[in-house]
């Protein structure tokens, strides 16, 4: 029976497949397959059967996963009522953590883990009850992990060492998990119950232990050495490769990291997977072997993905702060097409410079700037509106008898606080013409030309902004 | 590497700081060669041009960023002028971690051609650029805008 279950459930892997996406939708379901041993012939509760099968206060958390897969059959809820005795039974022994709420409700996440291994894993009760503890553990989380923001590819890593390999290999996974959640995760109850499935399952976790040699959280002490070494030497391995990120392992190691995943999770956690990986492929058959290769891609050394993926987020949150400032960009996605409209309206920005500075040149032919003649005009473009009749600063070069509009005094103010004394002359000179003949008409004429009937500051500016756009898109057509 | 959001600053000043600065660098021009033929229009132009830059680096905040750093030096250089600075500490650490921190193939051709339009760009790594390169869109628009104005205030006239 036994056998035979497990190869339904190994034909099954491809329902199990769907099973784990049914088994989001109906999360009450999967208490169901509860732990009563009932041999009936339900196809679909294949799974559930061998959970049955195994001890019912170690297999509820198995049985959870696979009660993801059968919950979906509609079969399963005679079993309800003694399920949820069971699982909860079962519960109280790993005592993991409920990642939400009080009742023993696993994320649908450990489901989708747990019956493709659970195909796959002989049919050891030991066993069963540490891949139980360890999808669960890992199935809560996961969520988190992917909630917070540890590396991602961790939670999907040790989902796939799951579903793919061994009891070892998979102990190392609940090692790693655990030290995943203890890295970063609330979930300390997670780390005490580890602490008690370690004891039981002793030489499995000692890989796991070793994981934790960097990351030194977890209760993982008696590790075997030779793990350990084989975790660092995989590191080191690593870190080789990414020679270039090599110097910053030890900016990550040296604390320098302030990150709110400390250092050594991400250590730790690259640790965990190299010797996880090497475990699985020194276990026996790894059913799939495609999975560690997932698995290795999506975990980097952890130090250099983890300050990787803090640059690029640094990066893209100012590609967002650019998109804002560039105008048309809202519906580009994309970094590198993004980029490219950066450097298109920069390189427009500086063409209208230099096109408006050569219409400067040709309207003004002798260069002469007039700084009142300028600043008339101006000043209805800065501050129209504000009138403060600010005093001229003593150390103003440029003393005039008392102006007319409070405005040009406060740009005459202003600029005599930056100005230095070789303005002074051309005012001085230029001035006094312009005041005679009373610019009070130049600036009315000045007005009404750039603004139309502008009067507020904002609709000056607003004027002047269209202006300078209109003319600008017409710079853009040309070359 | 610090995780450590500081929001991005990139304020830029009023209009009018940059149209004083420009009619000050203008004026300063003037002065300089104080009546340029009217033949001359490519060097008045590229006078003016540069005045403009000069002036939107200095109206930006000076010394405060890199990139008006950079347009101030490579102008006091073609004036043969000395330029300085106040140090910066950060400079050193930037460089250091420029080597390690500035790859990602997808995106690096594009920050290249940013670093060559952006003064000041080649020293900075690609998040520094970014930065940088909104400041100085920013303060690139507002110059436009002033000489726009002036423009359209000179032309009537």
């Amino acid at each position: 029976m036994d056998v035979s279950e497990k190869d339904e459930l190994r034909n099954g892997d491809d329902t199990t497949v769907n099973y784990d996406e049914s088994a989001n939708n109906p999360p009450p379901d999967w208490r169901v397959s509860g732990s009563n041993p009932v041999s009936d012939s339900y196809p679909t509760e294949n799974l559930m059967m061998e959970t049955l099968w195994y001890d019912p206060a170690n297999v509820q958390a198995v049985g959870y996963g696979g009660f993801n897969g059968g919950g979906n059959a509609s079969s399963s809820s005679s079993f309800r009522g003694n399920i949820d005795r069971s699982l909860e039974m079962g519960w109280s022994l790993p005592n993991l953590l409920p990642p939400k709420g009080g009742n023993g409700m696993f994320l649908p996440n450990a489901g989708s883990f747990l019956p493709p291994s659970m195909a796959q894993f002989p049919a050891d009760s030991g066993f069963i009850e540490r891949a139980a503890r360890f999808s669960l553990f890992s199935g809560g989380s996961f969520s988190d992990m992917m909630n917070q923001q540890q590396p991602l590819g961790n939670p999907e890593s040790v989902g796939l060492f799951l579903q793919g390999q061994c009891p070892s290999s998979e102990v190392n996974v609940v090692g790693v998990a655990h030290n995943d959640a203890s890295a970063g995760m609330k979930e300390t109850n997670v780390r005490s119950s580890e602490q008690g499935n370690k004891q039981n399952v002793s030489e499995d976790t000692q890989s796991s232990g070793g994981n934790d040699q960097k990351g030194g959280e977890t209760s993982s002490k008696g590790f075997d050495s030779k793990k350990r070494k084989r975790n660092k030497q995989n590191a080191e391995a690593d870190q080789s490769q990414r020679s270039q990120q090599s110097e910053e392992e030890p900016d990550n190691n040296g604390g320098g990291d302030k990150k709110r995943n400390d250092e050594q999770s991400p250590n730790s956690q690259g640790n965990k997977t190299n010797s996880g990986k090497q475990q699985g492929k020194q276990a026996s058959d790894p059913k799939d072997g495609y999975i560690h290769v997932r698995a290795r891609r999506g975990q980097a050394t952890n130090s250099h993905s983890l300050a990787e993926r803090v640059r690029r987020e640094k990066i893209s949150e100012r590609m967002k702060f650019l998109q804002d400032l560039v105008p048309g960009c809202n519906k580009v996605t994309g970094k590198a097409v993004m980029l490219d409209e950066i450097i298109n309206y920069v390189q427009s920005l500086q063409r209208q410079v230099e096109f408006l500075s050569m219409k400067l040149a040709t309207v003004n032919p002798q260069m002469d700037f007039s700084l009142e003649g300028l600043l008339a005009k101006d000043a209805l473009q800065l501050r129209a509106g504000t009138s403060s009749a600010t005093p001229f600063p003593p150390n103003m070069p440029m003393v005039y008898p008392p102006l007319p509009h409070g405005f040009m005094q406060q740009t005459l103010s202003s600029m005599g606080r930056n100005v230095s004394s070789p303005l002074s002359p051309p005012i001085n000179g230029g001035y006094k013409r312009q005041e005679a003949n009373g610019w009070e008409g130049d600036l009315q004429n000045v007005i009404q030309i750039n603004y139309g009937a502008g009067d507020a500051p904002h609709d000056s500016q607003a004027a002047a902004a269209t202006e300078a756009s209109l003319p600008s898109s017409n710079m853009k057509v040309e070359p | 590497m610090a995780s450590a959001d500081k929001p991005i600053n990139t304020d830029v000043p009023e209009k009018d700081v940059f149209t004083l600065h420009f009619l000050q660098s203008l004026s300063n021009l003037r002065r300089q060669n104080t009546f340029n033929s009217p033949e001359k229009t490519n060097d008045r132009v590229k006078k003016i041009k540069k005045a403009a830059y000069v002036s939107m680096a200095r109206a930006a905040g000076g010394t405060n960023r890199l990139w008006s750093r950079a347009l101030l030096r490579r102008a006091a250089k073609e004036n043969s002028k000395v330029v300085r600075f106040p140090r910066r500490k950060k400079r050193v650490t930037c460089l250091r971690r420029r080597r390690s921190n500035r790859r990602d193939p997808v995106e690096e051709e594009e920050a290249e051609r940013l670093r060559n339009l952006v003064p000041g760009g080649g020293g900075m790594e690609t998040s520094k650029l970014m930065e940088e390169t909104a400041h100085y869109i920013k303060c690139l628009s507002m110059q436009v805008k002033v000489m726009q104005c002036l423009v359209d205030g000179l032309a009537p006239k």
